[in-house]
């Protein structure tokens, strides 16, 4: 049985009709009051495994509990635990923000006399107080999405979904909202299930991180765990002259296996070697760089390992390959 | 279960009533009908065979009002195709624990929506010089089968914006609940038309909504029982229908 307020989710699969497998038999686990950043590119399969942990959506096969409810048999115990903001924002143009905040509260069951209140409140806590009452159409990206944030946590619930919570927002109402997630966490313990495609965001705000790729989980863990999978560290060396890229390639690959850039010139050092060891040898063989720098793991080394592609890249192939797709 | 049916009902009444692009046109169509009906062509009660004793206004009045309950059903159902549309159904059905208050919001602001117009017409129509032969009674049981007939437009669009999720099934809702109400004697009674016409007319369970609400205007309702029995019994087939539209939305992801 699933604690409280966990996600226990069992060979999940979701096709869609003409489609290829949107989610392919995963398995996650979510502890209570954890952060859970599941990272992949556009179409990798993270918002269709929302819209099923939701209830939006009927899985194919496989089971998924959330807070101890089954998503099928108990969806309405589910969807009075849990608090969605998906990636768009379904508002209604036509309404106010305080128009939204009282109806989400009516749908959720808060009772009658906490909902003014509540929304007050929750209007003060993400900024929108001064534009509660005007019309949400002349609203800004990124208070939309601070409104549909509050209106996922309208009724208290002990498990929020975020899918991809920040896409499209300007770098300060990024970070005001990675805070906001972080003291939800902090103060309520409400249990986190975060969609991103920006490996900081995961990196910065989860406690555990599943890493999607084409529907299959392809590595899961904490960000300091999957980078450590990785292990060592890289070393990336940009060249003075354009015609002296073959000769640096050649010299740095005594020291590591090279990866694959178009920036500059890197390699993935061997066990045991440290930055100050390059430094001497490129010295003394005269190399000539503009720059010697070197890099700890990132979570997008961990997804090239296991994809043998960058993040960027993934999302730049799902777009081209599946465009009768879902959003996904 | 009442919390979404009240809050979704109130959203829509909102946007609905409040909103002059939503408002007018809703209020406008009926008026416009029975203005262009009951006055251009009330000459037809001149016509022989026409014996319905309040006059031509009455006999139109009781058509537009049917059809403004039909209507204002299917102009609720383009407002849920559109909220399919625009992923705001996304959010009822997210935040709502039974779905079936989702459908059953609608409905409700349907219904109220309708009766907006109701009251605006039938002090247009009194004020233009209607007749009234039937008592309190007779009048309730006019509005209450007009209302069974808001019910079943707004199911049957409804049971369409679920099923196709955008507003380009809006001709899909609206046409043939055009054509069944105009296939019925909207003109003139019954027993003056000839040809197809006639045999249509014969066939449409409108033709029965009518001559029992213009029985009631008259005082002397005919096939009362049978009138309600076939709003109830299309109103149950069509609520059937909405709800299998709403599993099907929910099979589809919204």
């Amino acid at each position: 049985m699933t604690e409280k307020n966990g996600i226990e989710v069992e060979g999940l699969v979701r096709e869609y009709k003409k489609g290829p497998r949107a989610v392919d038999g995963i398995d996650i686990s979510v502890a209570p009051g954890e952060i859970y950043g599941f990272l992949g590119p556009n179409g990798a399969g993270k918002s269709t495994t929302v819209h099923v942990l939701t209830t939006l959506l009927p899985p194919t096969a496989g089971t998924a509990r959330v807070g101890g409810y089954d998503v099928i048999k108990d969806g309405p115990k589910v969807r009075g635990l849990i608090g969605v903001a998906l990636q768009e924002a379904a508002l209604d143009p036509l309404l106010t923000g305080r128009d939204h905040l009282r109806l989400q509260a009516t749908l959720q069951g808060v009772r009658k006399n906490q909902r003014h209140s509540r929304a007050e409140e929750l209007l003060h806590r993400v900024g929108l107080a001064d534009a509660a009452d005007r019309k949400v159409s002349g609203y800004s990206g990124g208070m939309k999405r601070r409104l549909d944030l509050a209106l996922a946590l309208v009724h208290s619930p002990r498990i929020l979904f975020l899918d991809e919570p920040t896409t499209g927002l300007d770098p300060q109402s990024r970070t005001a909202l990675w805070e906001e997630v972080a003291l939800l966490r902090r103060e309520d313990r409400v249990t986190v299930f975060l969609t991103t495609q920006y490996l900081e965001e995961a990196d910065v705000l989860a406690d555990r991180v599943g890493i999607i790729d084409q529907g299959k989980i392809v590595a899961e863990g904490t960000p300091a765990e999957l980078k450590a999978e990785i292990g060592r560290p890289s070393v990336h060396a940009i060249p003075h002259r354009e015609e002296d890229r073959p000769r640096i390639a050649e010299f740095l690959a005594q020291f590591g296996e090279p990866l694959a850039s178009s920036r500059d010139v890197a390699v993935r050092l061997r066990d045991g070697l440290v930055l100050t060891d390059i430094v001497r040898a490129v010295d003394q063989n005269g190399i000539d760089v503009a720059d010697l720098e070197l890099r700890a793991p990132t979570l997008d080394d961990v997804f090239l390992a296991k994809t043998g592609r960058t993040l960027e890249g993934a999302a730049e192939e799902a777009e081209t390959e599946q465009p009768a797709m879902r959003p996904a | 279960m009442w919390d979404v049916v009240s809050g979704v009902a109130w959203r829509t009444l909102k946007n609905a009533l409040l909103n002059p692009q939503i408002a007018i046109p809703t209020m406008l169509f009926p008026l416009f009908f029975f203005t262009a009906f009951a006055g251009g062509l009330s000459q037809l009660d001149k016509v022989p065979g026409f014996d319905y004793e309040p006059g031509y206004t009455a006999f139109q009045f009781v058509f537009v009002l049917l059809q403004s309950a039909a209507f204002s059903g299917v102009f609720t159902g383009f407002g849920l195709a559109r909220d399919f549309e625009g992923g705001f159904a996304k959010r009822l059905l997210l935040a709502a624990p039974h779905r079936s208050g989702i459908v059953l919001g609608y409905a409700l602001a349907a219904m109220c929506r309708w009766l907006v117009v109701a009251v605006v017409l039938t002090v247009v129509a009194l004020v233009a010089g209607m007749n009234i032969g039937g008592g309190v009674v007779d009048l309730i049981g006019l509005y209450v089968l007009a209302a069974l007939v808001n019910f079943c437009g707004f199911f049957w669009s409804g049971g369409i914006a679920m099923r196709f999720r955008t507003i380009q099934a809006a001709p899909l809702m609206q046409m043939p609940v055009f054509l069944v109400l105009f296939f019925a004697p909207v003109y003139v009674p019954q027993k003056l038309l000839e040809g197809w016409i006639e045999g249509v007319a014969s066939v449409n369970p409108v033709t029965y909504f009518l001559a029992t609400g213009r029985g009631f205007v008259a005082g002397d309702a005919p096939h009362v029982l049978g009138a309600f029995a076939l709003a109830i019994g299309l109103g149950v087939a069509f609520w059937t229908w909405a709800f299998l539209g709403l599993r099907k939305a929910e099979a589809a992801g919204a």
